[in-house]
């Protein structure tokens, strides 16, 4: 027997060794290998990137990234290093989000030199301005980052900080409770209590603005009446929903856009529940004995839908008590679940909601109202958001924003239900344990009574390459280590970081950036102009050599800043 | 018994290739595209078809069928898309940690199974017997999920002011880094190579990485952190080597030797010992093959319910994400331990049993 | 359900001598040899239990398991079990309300009307299906036999979970799926065990004989083969019952299964995982369920594997 399971493992050593005969396990991705493919991609005439051997020489050539012309697409015509200190944005329309945008941490700066060595990818090895500077990072288990002594902000007060990761709410409450945690993430809504009735923890309100809604496709029969989708407005107690199946500090949504985001709830309120005014419409539009459809969820765990399995059977009691509709409850798995949403393709009724990016109307609406996810789109509503994303000042924004929340209450493309609240959880030990609305929590403004603080969150990082990660568990790590031009403080303002400000000229098209002087990166090297715009145009530039990262889609750049530019077959689609 | 062996293993190889042919052929035919699986909510449909491009989704499948096949032969598993890493590298990472998990609970299944179905075999129709069967068949009948959740409740909970309170998630503590046991002892490996990938395997067994290198507090860690998970997938293989063990031996001791035996005087204990124990485990040696090939169906959900950074949690987080280069891998990993394990098992069987051999 | 056990491939043919027996009398011996041992009675005790709780299901249980009493007093979301016998003065929810706040103990109840009817036909596809192959492959034989059980032995190269967990991620959650795949993951054991037969079958001289007369293949399929591999079907199939409803329960419990709001036990134990260290007993009692259900069809499979097989008997 023992004979057996000897061999039992010895065979599986040799399966293990044959599939490592050809990869190093250390080896790093094969830059060299990954990055010529993105090379020959490129169309030389578009291309105007300075080779990146230029940029390591600060002192000589001033490195800059552009596209040939607004028509690609996207928001950025051109980043310039015009001084070893300066840098100039020139944008194609004005963008009233823009230092909100510059402070989220996948535009976070890097030394041009590491970028160049790890051929664009430093999936594993981030080098930074931050406050903690990686030390290692056991795959599965943990990640370990020490202080950055010379951080420009003042060194952290404590030396170590760990990154760990537990899939269930109540594991964490239990790392956390046994002391081995000094600060966890995302409470279920049952854990509220055993936070609040345990004096030596507290929990910390996360104030991330997001929005839950009840999605219907206007191509799909019956929610191609308006009248049908008005109905569902009137006919679902949304106060019943965040009553019950909402932690503490939840709210009903008015608007789809949260009132903590400038201009998000101008216009009439959402409507009342009133099922008998919701029955006469349906029988109006000819279904006085409601239907049958289907409401279809993906069960993945946000905080604008902390339970999807829950809720999504209570809308189907409620549809078929209130409004007679009987709806199955279909749950498809996350990624198909985008893919069809997104592209109009979800008959019956959808949940699905959205958490700020950063804190501007236009994240939320123009990216739920000018796509094809809700069927047709509604033009007067397109026109309005073309005019708002062009107008700088809020107060002149309020009017224009104003109309298109009412076109959205009267065409129903969504029943908004909530804003959905979040709580972390920290031991009564730590000193500055708060939440901030956008990004990661800020440790270095922490003070545990060790040495050591011991983060818990849901899951491992990706990678730590962040600009072209898109999953808060990434970030929060990334947001450690790395830094921008502009961060958020603890209220979600952006402020100025790696530069000491950013200038907008008159029409707001082009922004001048002052670099902080005297930031060192972690491996000493001296933070310069070239470093920003080399961070920027790995990023945006999908011709420059660099342009590698993890799976190559630089989501966030794409999609903060329009579209990638000198793309291989950029259209001039929007 | 060569040629028994030869054959048995030209029998394996079609079923080899058939196990990568349909894993191939599952993955593909996963719905949702890896592209919005993995961008989720912000995925647009021009990133979608440059992040096909990259990957080399955009190929016919033949193509990519073709690509897939010669890499796995010459033993490449290409790169996560996920996490552009090599999926060796993963795969050396997620690999000991199920195989400290299976190979402990085999363990102990071995270890309480055996003695519990020989006690049955022998006070056969007593309390004693009738209580261990009725373990067993509960044991057998039991969800390893909901048997992990309660261990969980009951370590964490029930025992959780005592001292004896149980780790209910993870492999090690937050912040304890164990060193790798060459470290310890002072050689150099390098940073690759054959020899230090077999090191870095073994070193991330925790217990036997700790044991060897004589990292005391760590080993203890380690093992505190390994009881509850074991038992949960230990249940079932117990209960079924229990009641191998328990038939095979009750069948045994009514053979005409063992009567023999008994007739010329030879006390119970030395009968048992000396001549039926020896014929009654045979079949369960074999038992105990296969189990640890069912072993890694119970790990993929002892690992989910226990947080634990296996091969399971990794292969349904990657179908999850259509991660695809891990999703075939891992499981022509597992489907391959598994063939290999029911080969040795069949030639075990026909070497213990040469009748088997003629068939 | 993740593990096999060869005792329970080993009983595949008892061999001529045992066909030529007269049916009647074997299936009388057996039964009085099944009613002498306790196991496979106390099996058949617990399954007719949860079978007749499917039956009665709306007649025993208090509440619809669809019905939820948000709004009503004291009903709040995972509330313990309230029985007033015990003291509780509330309205009686005897296993506590659900994160759905509806009355834990009704969709236990109803329950055993998804897993039973589920272990059953899973059970009966896999062995319609798994019989069909293995007999054409047997009948057929050549290079037929050997593309077909390979495809088998493909099959049982993994591990059926895992092969399980793959088979419903592409034809998409529910329980028709679920059944699907652990049928698909399941039948190369039935295949097996006809093809045996009919190969044992096959060499009869009697067989041999009454086919030079004239008989067809299909009555010679029904009249010899099927009740010569009937014994090991009906073993192999009981026990497949319970590794069936297992098997569900973990896809269930894995999300891939039954869909709410469906009152599968796997499901309600998916859904309220994350109570598991504040409201245990949301874990306990379908857990409980699922349990005494699998145990059941596992102690009735023994007890009939002993009675119908003498070889194994003592």
């Amino acid at each position: 027997m023992k004979k057996l399971k000897g061999v039992v493992i010895l065979a599986i050593l040799a399966m293990v060794a044959a599939a490592c005969g050809a990869d190093e396990p250390a080896d790093t991705s094969a830059p060299a290998e990954t990055s010529a493919p993105a090379e020959t991609t490129a169309p030389p005439e578009t291309t105007e990137t300075t080779a990146p051997s230029d940029t390591s020489a600060p002192s000589g050539d001033l490195a800059s990234v552009s596209a040939e012309s607004c028509d690609y697409g996207g928001k950025i015509q051109s980043i310039e290093a015009t001084g070893t200190h300066e840098v100039v944005f020139t944008l194609c329309s004005p963008d009233p989000a823009f230092l909100a945008k510059l402070a989220f941490v996948p535009f976070a700066i890097q030394p041009a030199e590491h970028l160049e060595a790890t051929g664009g990818s430093p999936l594993d090895n981030p080098i930074g301005t931050g406050p903690f500077m990686l030390d290692a990072w056991e795959r599965g288990s943990e990640i370990v980052m020490s202080a950055n002594p010379d951080y420009w902000g003042g060194p952290p007060p404590f030396e170590t900080l760990v990154f760990r990761w537990a899939a269930e709410s109540t594991s964490r409450i239990l790392e956390l409770q046994s002391g081995n945690a000094h600060y966890i993430t995302n409470l279920a809504a049952s854990d509220y209590e055993t936070i609040q009735n345990d004096e030596n923890l507290v929990l910390l309100e996360d104030p991330n603005p997001n929005i839950f809604y009840i999605g219907m496709t206007n191509t799909f029969e019956p929610f191609n009446d308006v009248r049908v989708r008005q109905a569902v407005a009137m006919g679902i107690d949304r106060q019943r929903i965040v009553d019950n199946f909402y932690p503490l500090g939840s709210e009903v949504a008015d608007f789809f856009t949260p009132c903590s985001i400038p201009n998000g709830c101008e216009g009439e309120p959402w409507y009342e529940f009133d099922p008998e005014a919701a029955r006469a419409l349906l029988a109006e539009a000819g279904y006085p004995d409601g239907f049958d459809t289907r409401i279809t969820y993906r069960d993945v765990f946000r905080v604008y839908l902390p339970e999807p399995g829950a809720v999504a059977t209570e809308i189907a009691t409620q549809l078929r008590e209130n409004l007679g509709i009987n709806a199955t409850v279909e749950e498809v798995e996350s990624g198909a679940f985008i893919e069809q949403t997104s592209i109009g393709a979800m008959d019956g009724i959808h949940l699905l909601g959205w958490g700020a990016d950063y804190p501007h109307v236009t994240n939320f609406l123009d990216t739920h109202f000018r796509g094809p996810q809700f069927g047709d789109t509604i033009p007067e509503l397109v026109e309005l958001l073309d005019q708002g994303a062009a107008t700088v000042d809020e107060a002149e924004a309020a009017p224009i924003y104003e109309q298109a929340n009412n076109l959205l209450r009267e065409h129903v493309p969504v029943v908004p239900v909530a804003h959905g609240a979040a709580a972390d959880a920290a031991l009564a030990t730590v000193e500055g344990a708060q939440v901030p609305p956008f990004g990661a929590p800020q440790f270095h403004t922490m003070t545990p009574d060790g040495d050591t603080l011991v983060f818990v969150q849901n899951a491992e990082p990706i990678s730590l390459f962040c600009a072209d990660e898109t999953d808060g568990e990434s970030l929060s790590a990334c947001e450690q280590v790395l830094e921008g031009l502009y961060d958020y403080d603890l209220e979600g303002n952006p402020v100025p970081a790696l530069a000491e400000s950013c200038d907008p000229n008159e029409d707001g098209t082009v922004w001048t950036c002052a670099i902080r002087q005297g930031v060192k990166f972690h491996d000493g090297s001296d933070l310069d102009a070239n470093d920003v715009v080399t961070s920027f145009a790995v990023g945006i530039d999908a011709a420059h050599p660099l342009h590698v990262g993890n799976t190559g889609g630089f989501e966030y750049f794409a999609y903060l800043w329009g579209a990638l530019m000198n793309a291989e077959d950029a259209g001039g689609e929007g | 018994m060569l040629g028994y062996i030869a054959r048995r293993t030209l029998v394996a190889i079609p079923v080899l290739a058939g196990v990568l042919l349909v894993v191939f052929l599952l993955v593909r035919l996963l719905p949702g595209e890896p592209c919005t699986a993995m961008l989720g909510e912000r995925a647009t449909p021009e990133a979608c078809e440059r992040f096909n491009r990259a990957n080399g989704l955009d190929q016919p499948l033949p193509v990519q069928l073709g690509i897939y096949a010669q890499r796995i032969v010459s033993g490449d598993f290409g790169e996560s898309i996920r996490f552009s890493r090599p999926v060796s590298t993963i795969l050396l990472e997620r690999l000991p940690v199920t195989a400290e998990l299976a190979i402990s609970a085999l363990a102990v299944a071995v270890i309480i199974g055996i003695p519990l179905g020989i006690v049955a075999a022998r006070r056969h129709n007593t309390v004693v017997d009738v209580g261990a069967m009725a373990v067993a068949n509960v044991g057998v009948s039991m969800p390893v999920f909901w048997l992990g959740l309660l261990l969980a409740y009951f370590g964490a909970i029930v025992l959780g002011n005592t001292p004896f309170a149980l780790p209910a998630s993870g492999r090690l503590p937050a912040g304890m880094r164990p060193d790798p046991f060459w470290e310890v002892w002072g050689l150099d490996l390098g940073e690759s190579g054959f020899v230090y990938s077999m090191a870095f395997f073994i070193s991330k067994m925790q217990i036997v990485n700790a044991l060897i290198s004589a990292q005391w507090e760590e080993l203890w860690a380690a093992i505190k952190h390994l009881i509850l998970p074991t038992l949960a997938l230990a249940t079932i293989p117990m209960s079924i080597i229990a009641r191998m063990t328990r038939s095979s031996l009750l069948d045994v001791l009514q053979r005409d030797y063992i009567r023999t035996a008994r007739a010329k005087g030879a006390g119970d204990r030395l009968v048992v010992r000396r001549h039926a124990l020896r014929n009654a485990l045979l079949p369960v040696v074999t038992v105990i093959g296969l189990q640890l090939g069912g072993l890694l169906g119970g790990a993929v959900l002892t690992e989910t319910v226990f947080g634990l950074a296996g091969v399971g949690t990794a292969l349904y987080e990657s179908i999850s994400t259509r991660d695809f280069p891990i999703v075939q891998a891992f499981t022509v990993v597992i489907a391959a331990t598994y063939v290999v394990i029911n080969l040795i098992v069949d030639i075990s069987y026909g070497y213990l049993d040469p009748r088997v051999r003629l068939k | 359900m993740t593990s096999r056990e060869p005792e329970l491939e080993i009983p595949a043919v008892d061999g001529p001598q045992t066909l030529l027996r007269e049916t009647g009398s074997v299936w009388r011996i057996a039964l009085r040899r099944f009613f002498r041992r306790k196991i496979g009675v106390t099996g058949l005790v617990l399954v007719g239990f949860m079978i007749l709780i499917a039956l009665l299901a709306p007649v025993i249980a208090p509440y619809s398991p669809y019905e939820d009493f948000i709004g009503e007093p004291d009903a709040v979301r995972w509330a313990p079990p309230c029985v007033n016998v015990l003291g509780c003065e509330g309205q009686q929810h005897l296993f506590g309300l659900d994160g759905n706040v509806r009355d834990l103990y009704s969709r236990v109840l109803y329950g055993a009307r998804v897993s039973l009817p589920l272990g059953f036909t899973t059970v009966l596809v896999a062995i319609i299906v798994g019989a069909l192959i293995g007999s054409i492959a047997g009948y057929v034989g050549g290079w037929l036999d050997n593309v077909l059980m390979r495809i088998m032995d493909v099959v049982l190269g993994f591990p059926s979970l895992i092969l399980a967990i793959a088979i419903v991620f592409v034809l998409g959650p529910g329980i028709r799926n679920t059944l699907l795949a652990i049928a698909i993951v399941t039948l190369p054991q039935y295949a097996r065990v006809m093809r045996a037969s009919v190969l044992s079958v096959k060499e009869i001289d009697y067989v041999a004989a009454s086919r030079a007369l004239g008989s067809s293949p299909a009555r010679i399929l029904f009249t010899r083969v099927i009740p010569n591999a009937l014994t090991p079907l009906v073993v192999l199939g009981t026990l497949g019952i319970a590794g069936a409803i297992l098997e569900a329960a973990a896809l269930g419990f894995l999300g891939l299964g039954a869909q709410p709001p469906t009152p599968e036990w796997g499901r309600m134990l998916a859904d309220e995982t994350a109570r598991i260290f504040t409201a245990p007993h949301l874990m306990i009692f379908p857990g409980l369920a699922i349990v005494i259900t699998v145990l059941g069809f596992n102690m009735l499979g023994d007890g009939l594997r002993d009675a119908l097989d003498p070889s194994l008997n003592e």
